[in-house]
């Protein structure tokens, strides 16, 4: 049926109304740190990405699914301004942080970038540096002023639950652990200059099954005081770690977009839409 | 409950026009950088106006400090200290970027202005400068007379002769490398490497010691050939190397699958799948010799004949004809240098255009 | 139960074949490989004899001495000292000028220009290296020693009390700054394409980590590219600097030979440079004698360079395998 019949059924009203209430629910979890409001991605004249609104609730874990090639990773790096290092990059729409578009023209964009960290799939420690020097590497490389940095040190591969393993060598060559520890020290670094939010690009894509578990439950833990969001392939690592979801998808030479999102537990429980049902139960992607 | 996208929706969002937020200045810095941009220039003008202080000792004294001083200002006020540093990495390479492109439009703009003296007279064109010879001109005879052209065939007699010993010994090393992978490999390359370096001068210096101290021979084209391969070899080679290494493997299997032998394999099927490349080294080759002074001046010497026998006479050459004019107090003398010069930079100038042409075909082939 | 077949390994050599023909192609190709080898070893015995002669019959202050006293028929005094410590003034010069320039040209292509400009500032640049060096030389001595004469004057006017500012003779051409200056030319290109390239190979995904930290060029250039890049700088640093020891046309009509050593006076009339040397005496030989000993200068030329050559190669090499 058409739009504007499907308007005038009850089952619209209903519809309605659950929806606000919902969005009401998933707002009084508490302020929304981070929102994208209409946001489509160009890279030159090709869209890649179609008005996403997605709203991350403050200390969840939000979680973004969907074959590749859909426009997921893209989606993030408009989120901490990394999109705009690309040539050729456009976008339109907005980005709130605590409420303020961080688009704006007197918002200065390393300021964003410490406040919204991200971890990359591939760990990318600094190889010319220590464990040490790495962790603190955020510092030199902003600017940003911390003291003690022993005790910083300590607390953020603690928090990335690296410390015990390292504590010792902290010295040596980042190039010298494991692929997953390697990763908890990107975590490690990240937090250095304590965000509020950290985007996860599939962290742990590249990683063995143990160090995989390690860090979800790192990013529960890290979840009580950060805001998360996390692009996954793993559906069932999305069902571990995330309290919402949101389901990607691209056609062929179109722009993604969102096709459904709410709490993790609706999306892959009771998914509305076909593709998503189709999607979560493997059928695809 | 989740929430589902309405495609309909969709039709508004593509009204959204891409943007780039990102590029637009607050007006506060956009104020500092056209400060920052203008008044260093705009004092210096001044300068230049009304005191008497040449010009490139302007530039890089007053200027350029004062352009990194308003540079790191300016970025301090708007940026904090950060973008500071970040500003004078900017003017720096750009001063950088400056500062050689100066020099090169100097070194190849002379060229142009003082050599076009010989080739151009009062009649338009002078096709004699190109074409005779030395032989009854002194250095203060006028321009009409005379010409390089008994050094231009002395040039490509050495050339030729170089590259008749260069090309097949370099492509002999370069298919040593990739087709018959011997367990001297890593120790070839290293030696060519090596040969790399060698200066021309002691180029010329082996080929005098070796075939004319000892009188073998007397100083010829030949030796002067001879000098120039030693310098030709290492870049044919070199370059012949990166480009049998772009052939696929599949060429090579393919052939010996069909029963082909070793050597028909590099000679029917890879060396023919490579003819632009080994062209291009070939080009380079002679590129990085063509203007080599220093060896010919001790085996080929110089002459004012054209001479075709490339043994036992000394015998120009463009580069020696330009060494020989150039600090002669006859202003005619000079522009003959000046002029040579000119053709000389030409032919490298074909050459190196010649090779990077036939280098993107070579690219685009596998693409 | 009987006994397991004996394996017995056979290496099959890719370079092994019982064909004929081959066999000859490839003694044919591995001989003309080593080829470089040959004529490396033969300039480095043909040479070394007149070294050795020239060490024997000067002892070893040929290379310490700063006269060239070789026409005097009984007692030849002559020594290369000064021109070896030239060669290095005028390549250190030439370094401080072409290093920071090629660094900054370098971080401009990588870093900072737009992809067109960079591309074309590569072609550039890959064109300055071909300019033969007689062609610098005749600009030096026609464009550049003017207004230098210019420059060095003013300097010695207002810094002359700094030592390498001094100039006794009132003469600006000639001078080791002149002639360093077009080494430092040179060796732009050199520099400049191997930084380059090595900067360009930066792993993406260590720039991504710094941008995501809130890097600025400045400190994403000295925390991630330029450590990354450090040895392949190095090496292109040390090829560029084999390059201006043996360079001797280019500076031979811009540089006073001297034969005593002008030890860090840059702007005054005189200098040295082994390359040089050997051109400029070679015309006017006395006889078989000092062109023995201009053939023992060639052969510490040669193995200046050919230590330089290697030295820069290995660095080069060394750090492109360690990045992987």
């Amino acid at each position: 049926m058409s739009t504007a019949e499907y308007e005038s059924t009850a089952e619209y009203e209903g519809d309605v109304t659950v929806l606000e209430e919902q969005f009401t629910e998933q707002k009084s979890v508490g302020p929304i740190e981070l929102e994208s409001q209409d946001v489509s991605v160009w890279f030159g004249k090709r869209k890649v990405l179609e008005g996403v609104n997605i709203a991350c609730p403050k200390n969840t874990v939000t979680a973004l699914i969907g074959p590749s090639g859909c426009g997921k990773s893209t989606y993030i790096r408009t989120l901490n301004r990394l999109h705009e290092l690309i040539p050729g990059a456009a976008l339109a729409g907005s980005v709130l942080y605590e409420g303020k578009d961080i688009y704006d023209t007197d918002i200065d964009p390393v300021h964003i970038r410490l406040q919204i960290g991200m971890v990359f799939q591939k760990p990318n420690p600094f190889p010319s540096m220590t464990i040490r020097g790495n962790v603190l590497s955020g510092l030199k490389l902003s600017g940003l002023k911390r003291d003690q940095h022993d005790d910083i040190v300590e607390e953020t591969l603690t928090s990335a639950g690296l410390w015990n393993e390292v504590k010792d060598r902290l010295d040596s060559a980042a190039g010298e652990l494991s692929g997953g520890q390697q990763q908890r020290l990107v975590i490690a670094r990240a937090l250095a200059v304590q965000p509020h939010v950290l985007l996860m690009d599939e962290p742990c894509s590249a990683l063995d099954p143990t160090s995989t578990l390690k860090i979800e439950e790192t990013i529960r833990e890290l979840s009580k005081d950060i805001t998360i969001v996390i692009v996954t392939h793993n559906m069932q690592q999305a069902v571990r770690v995330s309290d919402y979801t949101a389901f990607f998808l691209a056609a062929e030479n179109e722009p993604g977009y969102v096709i459904e999102q709410g709490p993790t537990t609706d999306i892959f429980g009771s998914p509305r839409d076909q593709r998503t049902l189709d999607y979560v139960n493997g059928r695809f992607g | 409950m989740t929430q589902v996208l309405d495609r309909e929706q969709i039709a508004e969002w593509s009204g959204q026009q891409p943007q780039r937020p990102w590029t637009k200045k607050p007006a506060r810095l956009q104020a500092w950088i056209a400060v920052a941009a203008l008044l260093p220039s705009a004092l210096v003008a001044l300068i230049f106006t009304y005191t008497e202080i040449p010009g490139p000792i302007l530039l890089v004294a007053v200027f350029f400090p004062l352009q990194l001083l308003a540079a790191g200002i300016a970025a301090i006020a708007t940026k904090g200290r950060q973008g500071a540093a970040d500003s004078v990495i900017i003017v720096l390479s750009v001063g950088a970027t400056l500062f050689s492109f100066i020099i090169l439009t100097s070194v190849l703009g002379s060229l142009i202005v003082r050599g076009i003296g010989a080739l151009w007279g009062e009649d338009g064109f002078r096709s004699s400068f190109l074409f005779q010879n030395n032989v009854y001109i002194n250095p203060s005879t006028p321009l009409e007379y005379g010409g390089l052209g008994h050094a231009v065939i002395g040039t490509v007699l050495i050339v030729l002769i170089a590259s008749l010993i260069a090309v097949p010994i370099g492509i002999a090393t370069a298919i040593y490398i990739t087709e018959v992978r011997g367990r001297a490999v890593p120790y070839v390359r290293f030696f060519v490497q090596a040969m790399s370096g060698i200066p021309s001068i002691v180029a010329g210096l082996f080929i005098l010691t070796v075939l004319i101290v000892s009188g073998a021979m007397n100083q010829s084209a030949f030796a002067g050939g001879l000098a120039y391969a030693i310098l030709m070899l290492p870049t044919v080679a070199r370059t012949a190397e990166e480009v049998l290494r772009l052939i696929p493997e599949e060429l090579r299997t393919g052939a010996l699958a069909l029963g082909s032998t070793r050597a028909r394999v590099v000679l029917r099927v890879v060396i023919p799948a490579a003819k632009t490349g080994v062209i291009t080294a070939i080009i380079l080759g002679v590129a990085r010799v063509i203007g080599e002074t220093a060896p010919l001046l001790l085996t080929s010497l110089k002459s004012d004949q054209t001479i075709l026998n490339p043994l036992g006479n000394p015998i120009a050459a463009l580069p020696t004809y330009i060494f020989d004019n150039v600090a002669l107090p006859y202003p005619g003398a000079v522009t003959r240098a000046w002029g040579a010069a000119l053709v000389l930079m030409i032919l490298v100038l074909i050459l190196f255009t010649l090779a990077r042409i036939l280098g993107r075909d070579r690219l685009n082939r596998f693409r | 139960m009987a006994a397991p077949p004996t394996e017995t390994r056979r290496d099959l050599d890719s370079a092994a074949t019982s064909h004929r023909g081959d066999r000859i192609f490839n003694r044919g190709i591995t001989a003309a490989a080593f080829t470089a080898l040959l004529v490396l070893a033969g300039i480095a015995i043909f040479l070394g004899i007149a070294a050795v002669e020239a060490i024997t019959t000067q002892g070893w202050s040929f290379l310490f001495t700063t006269e060239w006293k070789v026409d005097q028929g009984d007692e030849p005094v002559a020594g290369i000292w000064g021109m070896l410590y030239g060669s290095v003034l005028l390549a250190v010069i030439g370094l401080v000028i072409a290093v920071p320039v090629s660094l900054l040209l370098s971080i401009f292509i990588v870093f900072l220009a737009p992809r067109r400009l960079a591309r074309m500032m590569t072609n550039v640049i890959d064109l300055m290296a071909a300019i033969p060096s007689i062609i610098l030389g005749l600009w030096a001595f026609y464009l550049l020693t003017p207004p230098a004469e210019q420059w060095q004057f003013l300097l010695n006017k207002y810094l002359g009390w700094i030592p390498i500012f001094q100039n006794e003779s009132g003469n600006f051409n000639g001078t080791p700054f002149i002639a360093g200056f077009v080494l430092g030319f040179m060796m732009i290109p050199i520099i400049t394409s191997v930084s380059r390239e090595v900067l360009g190979r930066t792993p993406p995904e260590l720039i991504n980590a710094a941008e995501a930290l809130g890097c600025s060029l400045w400190t994403m250039l000295r925390h991630v590219a330029l450590p990354y890049g450090r040895g392949g700088i190095v090496g292109g640093i040390m090829l560029g600097l084999g390059r201006a020891l043996g360079e001797t046309i280019a500076i031979f009509f811009v540089l006073k030979l001297v034969y005593d050593i002008n030890w860090y006076k840059i702007i005054e009339s005189e200098g040295g440079s082994v390359a040089t040397l050997i051109v400029a005496t070679f015309g006017e030989v006395s006889g078989p004698y000092e062109l023995n000993l201009l053939l023992a200068a060639g052969f510490f030329l040669f193995v200046g360079t050919l230590a330089v050559n290697v030295i820069a190669n290995l660095i080069v090499q060394k750090t492109g395998r360690s990045e992987r």
